[in-house]
C-alpha cells in the first residue's frame, strides 16, 4: 500500500484516515490493556530502564515516534491527533514517551539537517536506542538563555572539529541520556543570539561531566553537565554556524499548547477529591467554597484548551497568546496542590512518594520550567497586548 | 427585527452590527444617571427595532427564534458600549418567560419595546385562595417597568402573575445609578398567567439561566472596554521618562486582566454551545449558566479593579470614562446571585 519509508517500518495503517473518536479508542485501548499499572501515575519522571516493557511495546507497534511523518518512520499524525495520543496517556496516567529524540532534536534534525546527518541520527532514536538531553541552560543563563557562555572553538590545529568547555544545569534526565544535544558560543563577538551553534554529542564523550541533582523532593531528575575540552567533530552540527538560536526557537506552535494541559490539574482534583472525602471535607463550607473555585478553574481551563485545540484542528497558526494555558495550568494545580496538603492536616509534613506533598514537589516546577511563568508574562506584555518593552 | 431573522447564519455580521451600534455615548449615560435612572425609552425603542428583544421568542410567537449565541453577541456589545439599559432583565429574561407562557398578546407589545417589563421571580410573595398577591419581591433588575410578572406561591405550587406597575413599586437605586424594583404587593389582585403548579418553576428557572448567560456576557463586555482602556493607558501614559506600560509590575497586572477576561470568554463560548445545543440537559444548562456567571463576575471585577489601580487618581475620577464600566460591573455582579452563590451552585449541580 504505502511505500517503504525512508527509515523504520510502514505504519499498520493511515492514522490520519480514522476519525478523531475511531483513532482515540484505538489509543485508548492500546495504553489500558498494556500499560504497566505499576508504572501509572509515576510520581517523578522514570529512568528508561524502568519502562523498558512499555518502550518494547511501543516499538512493536511503531508508535515510537507520533508525530514523524510516516515516511521517516514516525505514525505522521496531524496536529490534533498528536495531542489526542498525547491527552490518552495523561487520562491514564502513563507516562508519554516523551523522549528528546523524538520530541525536540528530531524534528529538528529533520528540518535543518543534512541527508547524511538524518541517516546516522534519526534510525538510533525511532529504534529508541538514543536517549537524548537538552543542554540549553547554564548557571548565568537560565530565562535569559541567549547568554550563554559554553564555548565551542575550533580546535587548534584541527578545523573539522570544535573543542567545547563550559557548564550546562538543570538538564533533565542527563544520568540518563546516550546523548545530548546543546548551544554554544562560537562567536562571542557576535550580538548574543547570533553567536550560538546546534550541537550534538554521545553523552560518554570524553571531558563530558554528569552529576546529578538532588531535589528537595528527594528525586534525581536534573542534573549538571561540565564540557572540559570536549572534542565534537563538526558534522555534528546542525545547521550553519552561529544559526542556533533559530534553530532552537523553531518549536512549532501546537507543541506549545501541551505544556498547558490541564491533565496535572484533573488529577490534582482527583486526588483532592478522594482526600476530602475520606477527611469528610465537604461537610464544611469554608472547604466546599475554596474547592469549588478550583474546580471550576480547572473546567474552564479545560474550556479555553479546547479553543485552541480547536484552532490546531483547523490548521491555523497558534499565536504567543497560547503561553496563557501554561500560566493558568501550572498556577491551579499549584494551588490544587496546596490544599491537598492542607486538608491532609498533620500527615500533610509527612514524606514519601506517595504522600500528601507529592503533587506540591510536582506543582512548583512547572511554575519555573518551560520559561518561567514570569517571562510567559513578559511575553504575553509584549507580544499579545502590545505594551512597550522594559 | 427583519434584518435579524434574514442573518440566521450571520452570527459574525451580527457581532459587526451590534459593536458598532453599541459605540460609548458616554454623555448620555451620565445625563440619564444624573437625572435619577430612568430607562431611556428612545433607546428602548431602538434595542426592539434592531430585533434585539426578540432573539430568543420562537417565530411563531412574533419572534426571531434564534438562539442564547446572537444574545451573548448583543449582550456583549451593550456591556463594551456601557449602555445602562437593562437588556438581560427586561430584554431577555422578560421576553422569555412571556413566551414560555404562551402569551402572545402580552408578549408583542414586548417585542416592540412598547412595554417595559420586569420579572419577579425570587421567593417572596403568596398568592391567596383568592387569587390575590402578598408580599414583597426585589432585585428584579428593572424599575419604572409598565408591568411585572411576579412569581408568587400558592397551596398547588409556584404560578405566575401579570401585575400592572404604578402602585406597587419603590425603585432601589444601583451603583451605576440605574434603578431596580422593588414590589410590594397588599392583596392587590392579579391576573394569572400560569396556575399554581402548572410547571412555572421549571420555566422560571430555564429562564433565569439564560438571563446568566446574558448578564455574563454583558460583564464580559465590560471587561472588554475597561482592559481596552488600560492598555491604552499603558502604552500612552509616561513618568519617569518611560511610558509606564513598559513597568513590570503593571505589565504583570495588565496580564492577569487579560487571562482573566481570556478565560471568561472561554466559558462563554462553552456555555452558549451548551444552551444552543437542543439535546442539553436543564442540569447541564443550569450547571454552564451558574459556572459562567461566576467566570463572568470574577473577570470584571478583577479587570475593573485593575484598570482602577493601573489608572492611578485619574481612574477614579467621574470624568473618566472608566468609572462607567466600574459602576456597571459593581451594579451587575451580585445580580442573579453573586460568584461565590454560582460557585456554590455549580458544585451542587456538579454532583
Amino acid at each position: 500500500m504505502s511505500p517503504t519509508p525512508r527509515y523504520g517500518e510502514p505504519q499498520e495503517r493511515d492514522w490520519n484516515a480514522l476519525s478523531d473518536a475511531e483513532f482515540r479508542a484505538i489509543v485508548r485501548a492500546e495504553i489500558e490493556q498494556h500499560y504497566p499499572s505499576e508504572l501509572r501515575y509515576a510520581p517523578r519522571r522514570l529512568l528508561w530502564t524502568e519502562q523498558s516493557a512499555w518502550i518494547r511495546r511501543l516499538l512493536a507497534r511503531r508508535w515510537i515516534a507520533p508525530g514523524w511523518p510516516v515516511a521517516m518512520g514516525g505514525m505522521g499524525l496531524g496536529p490534533l491527533k498528536q495531542i489526542i495520543f498525547m491527552e490518552e496517556h495523561e487520562r491514564w496516567g502513563a507516562a508519554y514517551y516523551r523522549e528528546h529524540g523524538v520530541v525536540q532534536v528530531g524534528p529538528v534534525i529533520m528540518r535543518f539537517g543534512t541527508p547524511e546527518q538524518q541517516d546516522r541520527w534519526l534510525p538510533p532514536v525511532l529504534r529508541a536506542e538514543h536517549h537524548w538531553a537538552q543542554g540549553y541552560s547554564e548557571p548565568e543563563a537560565g530565562s535569559d538563555l541567549a547568554s550563554l557562555r559554553t564555548r565551542a572553538r575550533i580546535g587548534p590545529g584541527n578545523p573539522g572539529e570544535y573543542v567545547v568547555d563550559g557548564q550546562k544545569i538543570w538538564t533533565t534526565m542527563a544520568h540518563a541520556a546516550t546523548h545530548i544535544y546543546f548551544l554554544a558560543r562560537t562567536d562571542p563577538e557576535a550580538k548574543k543570539q547570533a553567536g550560538i551553534s546546534f550541537l550534538l554529542s554521545a553523552i560518554d564523550a570524553p571531558g563530558i561531566t554528569v552529576r546529578p541533582i538532588r531535589d528537595i523532593a528527594g528525586h534525581s531528575e536534573l542534573c549538571e553537565v561540565f564540557f572540559d575540552g570536549v572534542r565534537v567533530p563538526v558534522e555534528n552540527r546542525i545547521g550553519d554556524e552561529n544559526a542556533g538560536w533559530t534553530i532552537a526557537k523553531s518549536l512549532l506552535g501546537h507543541e506549545r499548547i501541551t505544556v498547558g494541559s490541564p491533565s496535572s490539574c484533573e488529577y490534582g482534583l482527583e486526588l483532592l477529591r478522594g482526600l476530602a472525602r475520606d477527611r469528610g471535607s465537604f461537610e464544611r463550607p469554608v472547604f466546599r467554597d475554596r474547592y469549588a473555585a478550583l474546580a471550576l478553574d480547572v473546567e474552564h481551563i479545560r474550556d479555553a484548551y479546547a479553543g485552541y485545540k480547536d484552532l490546531v484542528a483547523r490548521g491555523e497558526e497558534i499565536g504567543p497568546d497560547v503561553s496563557m494555558l501554561k500560566i493558568l495550568s501550572s498556577e491551579t494545580f499549584a494551588a490544587i496542590a496546596d490544599l491537598i496538603v492542607e486538608t491532609a492536616g498533620e500527615e500533610g509534613g509527612l514524606g514519601g512518594d506517595g504522600g500528601a506533598l507529592a503533587s506540591f514537589y510536582r506543582a512548583r516546577p512547572m511554575l519555573i520550567y518551560a520559561g518561567s511563568n514570569e517571562i510567559q508574562r513578559n511575553i504575553i506584555a509584549t507580544a499579545v497586548l502590545g505594551l512597550p518593552r522594559g | 427585527m427583519h434584518t435579524l431573522r434574514e442573518s440566521e447564519v450571520g452570527l459574525d455580521l451580527l457581532s459587526d452590527v451590534a459593536r458598532s451600534f453599541c459605540t460609548r455615548d458616554a454623555v448620555r449615560v451620565r445625563a440619564l444617571r444624573d437625572a435619577g435612572g430612568e430607562v431611556d425609552r428612545a433607546m428602548w425603542g431602538r434595542l426592539a427595532d434592531n430585533g434585539w428583544l426578540s432573539i430568543l421568542v420562537p417565530e411563531e410567537l412574533g419572534g426571531a427564534g434564534i438562539g442564547v449565541d446572537a444574545v451573548a453577541i448583543v449582550a456583549r456589545a451593550l456591556g463594551r458600549g456601557a449602555f445602562p439599559e437593562p437588556f438581560a432583565a427586561a430584554g431577555v429574561l422578560a421576553p422569555v418567560v412571556l413566551a414560555a407562557a404562551g402569551d402572545a398578546k402580552r408578549l408583542a407589545a414586548v417585542l416592540a419595546g412598547e412595554a417595559l417589563v420586569g420579572v419577579g421571580w425570587r421567593p417572596g410573595v403568596t398568592v391567596e385562595a383568592d387569587g390575590r398577591l402578598r408580599g414583597e419581591t426585589r432585585f428584579i433588575g428593572v424599575a419604572g417597568a409598565d408591568a411585572y410578572v411576579v412569581a408568587a406561591r400558592g397551596e398547588a405550587g409556584l404560578g405566575l402573575y401579570w401585575v400592572d406597575a404604578g402602585w406597587v413599586e419603590t425603585a432601589e437605586p444601583r451603583a451605576d445609578g440605574t434603578r431596580t424594583a422593588r414590589v410590594r404587593l397588599d392583596g392587590r389582585a392579579a391576573t394569572e398567567l400560569v396556575a399554581p403548579g402548572g410547571g412555572a418553576e421549571a420555566l422560571l428557572d430555564g429562564a433565569v439561566d439564560v438571563a446568566r448567560v446574558a448578564v455574563s456576557a454583558e460583564l464580559i463586555g465590560v471587561a472588554d472596554a475597561a482592559l481596552e482602556l488600560t492598555l491604552e493607558y499603558l502604552r500612552q501614559r509616561h513618568q519617569f521618562g518611560r511610558p509606564i506600560g513598559s513597568f513590570q509590575a503593571l505589565q504583570h497586572r495588565a496580564v492577569d486582566m487579560w487571562m482573566a477576561r481570556e478565560l471568561a470568554a472561554a466559558a462563554l463560548q462553552s456555555a452558549v454551545a451548551v444552551f444552543v445545543d437542543p439535546e442539553s440537559a436543564v442540569v447541564t444548562r443550569a450547571r454552564a449558566a451558574s459556572g459562567l456567571k461566576a467566570r463572568a463576575v470574577h473577570a470584571v471585577q478583577l479587570v475593573c479593579t485593575g484598570a482602577l489601580q493601573c489608572h492611578g487618581a485619574i481612574g477614579f475620577t467621574d470624568e473618566y470614562d472608566l468609572g462607567l464600566y466600574l459602576n456597571r460591573a459593581l451594579a451587575l455582579a451580585p445580580w442573579l446571585g453573586n460568584a461565590t452563590e454560582q460557585r456554590r451552585r455549580w458544585l451542587e449541580l456538579s454532583r
